[in-house]
């Protein structure tokens, strides 16, 4: 023992041992009557010298031990004789029938004062004591320091503050106690009381907290035993747990009576009160060391019990929070519900269901307008204001609509939900995360959304950009973009982008460099894969521009008198980059044996001049020319109509007229047409050799609608049939010189059933080769799998593109074993082998 | 008084030493002393009965030079006249002033 060394041992001093005053009795007389006097509150007239020195003396004499059991039978004494009597004269009857037994008929207001009273006597009680203790261990320093110390026995403090403990509060209750069952002790009345004091605060009473907060301390102060284990206060063994019971109890009163109103508004307010209330409570009345156990009984019994109920509510219920946006509800709401449950389950499944619920009533809302026509014409003014329209083309319109309001509503619901998040979850990533998904959930399961999203990024990029400032073209971006990440089918979502935004380059509809930043962002999120083709496009587009500048320029220098009068702009496309409807065509006529179309001589002329320069650089390959994607410009002369002398028909009309490349071809046709000569349908069809839906669109826009009926149909009517006859109109009149004539496939429309059978069934044929590939890049580098293992493999790489329905990938694995890609291994469950 | 900057300790032959109040705290006996109810603490006069004035008045050099060298790493060494060792050693017992608290140096 180390320390010993250092310790200082009291060497027998003769000068003290001879005094008089060295003996015990003389020393222990001096002590006595002082800790009378200190009890008394009389100590300022002893010197505390004279009294040190006695304590002194006597720890010399090596008396030490009687000295500290005198001191502690003097204490004794003092409390039988002092202390206890006050006390026992507030522990009245009325006290008892009124704390412990809970005797009906005493008013708050007297059970308070009771209560408060007595506790009071507790408190001065214990302060006296205190006081006095602290005092006479000061004066006993000498023996504490060496002696107790020395002997491990609890300090002269502890021993004589632990006084209190076994005499006051372990102290039976005297003849009061009559009426009891059981024996209750004083300890249990101090208990009764405040937790009856603190129940009448929680009821809005006004009580003393100082009160409270002293025998707090108190307790605090006290321990089980005399070895003052710190975790064994009397406060933390004996009344913590009582209060924690009683709180319980409290609370779960208090849970069920908010259930019985059934406001959840209400109950979110309370609870959050009576949260901040304990906690004030810990730190004012009681002790912080309580703070997080009552908070967590709160929790428990108003949260954690009844949160479904209360969250089902109706009309004030997270359903209805959400949907009338209460951000300081639900604030409160996740902010309890965070202290009780991290993963926030609760939570995150009633979020869930309301965004898949809302979600599949956007969609039910849109089947409504897209089946009863005129009623949701409403939503899109083409049916109400232009009935008369061809029935097919106000459905197509307002099925592009509908498209328009399904996207903008989606994007309305995740508005809100993001104003949710941030307003009201702290932005927390558990919840943004399952609203995502549910997102993502309802989104995929309209089997549209693809396409909807593609066609509403071809709207706003087609007429919503002009004049528009940089931050709305942000705006309509990350949207796009927003979108784009919830979809699983990105592979159909790329043939439908790339559809309309093929159309959108050709028709020069929309701002490059937009259509560029689109195209970038979505390269950052889904890859390079993903956009390869759409730059490709561009890089198109880009080149054509070029070729026809340097071809300009070189017809230019040639002076080539023939050409002169036509001007040419070309976009070379390169095939693979392209949608197939746009370069497809092509294919199904040359399958079904036809030949291009026959272009007039003066546009032959062209094409083989620019099909040469073309060569010169490019020598090996090969221009189809699409004449379904192009338009041309036409400047038409309408001469005096004779025996007119007034009116606009009186003179000489020159228009331009801007039409398809098929409108050309035809109107071609009728230059070389003496007046009054009509052709047929089937006349045209063999002069030009244009698809008959082709060309049955093309006439019909140059001869029903009034602002561009250049040619007369005979008969007049609606729609255009194989057996019509045309002529020149030489009584067209147009108010503007440059007339538009819809160019055909200029907009983009929903695709009606039987086109969206056929994209879906293209879609499927890329994804069965796409899944080939999948399986035989895996079969090649594991060799050997189950089937189950392969399968799971397969999705997982397919995950970024698209979700591969089981069967196509079985399907997938027998065309794979027919073409001996793979073999059957025998076993239990099916597996592979990869055949090299 | 009680709450005056200086104290003064009395010796057993009555002399008396005025000594900073924040210096004679080292000690934990006169700590108790001020901090009570008691005469002490109200006059800021303690007596010490059984020390004698050549004895306390090095009690109080070295409450002093504790006090300045409290805060310091190189503390100098005090000066102690070998024949009031033994006597110093009781007074600092007396004064439960602690080895840790500098009284290894006086050995």
């Amino acid at each position: 023992m180390p320390p010993k060394l250092n310790k200082i041992r009291p060497i027998r001093r003769p000068n003290l041992m001879n005094k008089e005053a060295s003996e015990f009795e003389p020393c222990w007389d001096i002590l006595r009557s002082a800790l009378t006097d200190i009890h008394n509150k009389d100590a300022s007239r002893l010197s505390f010298e004279n009294l040190y020195r006695a304590s002194y003396k006597i720890v010399l004499k090596r008396k030490g031990q009687l000295l500290y059991e005198r001191v502690k039978a003097f204490e004794e004494d003092w409390f039988r004789d002092h202390v206890l009597p006050v006390i026992a004269e507030l522990v009245s009857n009325n006290l008892i029938s009124i704390s412990l037994l809970r005797a009906p008929g005493a008013s708050a207001h007297e059970r308070r004062q009771t209560g408060e009273r007595f506790l009071r006597g507790i408190r001065s009680a214990w302060e006296d004591h205190n006081t006095s203790m602290n005092m006479v261990a000061d004066i006993l320093m000498y023996l504490e320091r060496t002696y107790v110390s020395d002997t491990k026995q609890p300090s002269i403090f502890a021993a004589t503050i632990g006084l209190f403990r076994d005499h006051i509060l372990r102290n039976r209750l005297g003849g009061a106690a009559g009426q009891l069952d059981q024996s209750f002790v004083i300890f249990d009345l101090v208990n009764a009381v405040m937790l009856d004091l603190i129940n009448m605060e929680r009821d809005g009473d006004i009580i003393d907290r100082n009160l409270l907060r002293q025998i707090t301390s108190m307790l605090e102060a006290l321990y089980e035993t005399d070895d003052e284990l710190e975790n064994a206060k009397l406060y933390l063994t004996v009344f913590e747990p009582r209060f924690l019971a009683a709180s319980q109890d409290f609370y779960r009163h208090e849970c069920e009576k908010l259930l019985r109103e059934g406001n959840a508004s209400i109950w979110l307010r309370h609870t959050q009160r009576r949260l901040r209330e304990e906690e004030d409570r810990c730190s004012t009345s009681l002790s912080v060391l309580t703070t997080d156990r009552i908070a967590k009984v709160v929790e428990q019994e108003l949260i954690v019990a009844k949160l479904n109920d209360f969250l089902a509510m109706d009309g004030s219920g997270m359903k209805s929070m959400i949907d009338n946006d209460r951000y300081e509800d639900l604030s409160i709401l996740y902010q309890l519900v965070s202290r009780v449950d991290k993963s926030k389950n609760a939570l995150k499944a009633i979020l869930q269901s309301r965004v898949r619920d809302l979600g599949l009533e956007i969609e039910q809302t849109l089947k409504n307008t897209d089946f009863s026509t005129p009623a949701a014409g409403a939503e899109t003014e083409d049916a109400t204001e232009d009935k008369s329209k061809a029935q097919s083309l106000s459905a197509a319109a307002q099925q592009t609509a509908a498209a328009i309001k399904w996207v903008d509503d989606v994007l309305r619901l995740k508005d809100k939900f993001d104003n949710l998040s941030t307003r009201c979850f702290n932005q927390d990533l558990v919840l943004q995360s399952a609203v995502t998904k549910s997102f993502s959930e309802f989104i995929n399961m309209f089997n549209r959304s693809s396409e909807y999203v593609s066609l509403f990024i071809d709207d706003s990029l087609r007429r919503g950009i002009k004049g528009k400032s940089d931050e709305d073209v942000e705006i309509v971006l990350q949207k796009a973009i927003v979108l784009l990440r919830y979809l699983a089918d990105r592979d159909l979502f790329e043939r439908y982008y790339q559809k309309h935004l093929g159309r959108r380059l050709l028709g020069n509809k929309s701002e490059m460099h937009i259509e560029k930043e689109l195209v970038r962002r979505m390269r950052a999120e889904m890859g390079n894969h993903f956009t390869s083709k759409f730059e490709g496009m561009f890089k198109d587009i880009e080149l054509s521009k070029d070729l026809s500048n340097n071809y300009r320029d070189h017809v230019r220098n040639l002076g080539d008198v023939d050409t002169k009068n036509i001007d040419l702009g070309i976009h070379v496309l390169t095939t693979n980059n392209w949608p197939p409807d746009v370069m497809g065509r092509m294919a199904v006529q040359e399958d079904g044996g036809r030949a291009d179309c026959i272009y007039p001589p003066a546009i032959k002329r062209l094409q083989e001049s620019f099909f040469k320069y073309y060569l010169k650089d490019r020598s090996g390959r090969v221009l189809t020319w699409v004449a379904s994607a192009g338009s041309a410009d036409i400047k038409c002369v309408f001469p005096k109509v004779p025996g007119k002398e007034s009116g606009p028909l009186s003179k000489e009309r020159r228009y331009e007229l801007n039409v398809s490349t098929y409108g050309m071809i035809v109107l071609e046709l009728f230059n070389d047409l003496a007046d009054g000569e009509s052709l047929s349908f089937t006349e045209i069809q063999a002069k030009t050799n244009i698809p008959t839906q082709d060309l049955i669109r093309t006439l019909g826009l140059l001869s029903i609608p009034p602002k561009s009926r250049v040619l007369a149909k005979e008969p007049m009517s609606k729609n255009v049939k194989t057996t019509d006859r045309f002529a020149f109109n030489a009584q067209f009149v147009s108010k503007t010189i440059k007339i538009k004539v819809a160019v055909i496939s200029s907009t983009s429309k929903v695709e009606d059933n039987e086109e969206r059978k056929e994209t879906e069934r293209k879609n499927d044929q890329t994804r069965a080769h796409v899944v080939d590939a999948a399986i035989v890049r895996i079969m090649k580098q594991r060799k050997e799998l189950t089937h189950t293992q392969l399968t799971t493999e397969v999705i997982g790489q397919l995950a970024g593109r698209f979700k591969p329905e089981i069967s196509m990938i079985k399907k997938r694995i027998e065309d794979l074993l027919n073409r001996e890609y793979l073999e059957r291994i025998g076993g239990e469950t099916a597996a592979y082998r990869y055949l090299a | 008084m009680a709450d005056s900057k200086y104290i003064t300790l009395v010796s057993r032959d009555g002399f008396e030493f005025v000594v900073l109040r924040e210096a004679a705290l080292v000690s934990p006996t006169i700590k108790g002393m001020l901090r009570s109810q008691f005469i002490e603490a109200r006059t800021g006069r303690c007596c010490f009965a059984e020390i004698d004035g050549v004895i306390l008045e090095k009690v109080v050099d070295y409450f002093h030079y504790w006090y300045r060298n409290r805060d310091k790493e190189e503390v100098p060494d005090m000066e102690i006249p070998v024949e009031l060792c033994l006597e110093l050693l009781m007074a600092a017992n007396y004064l439960n002033l602690e080895p840790a608290t500098g009284l290894r140096d006086w050995t």
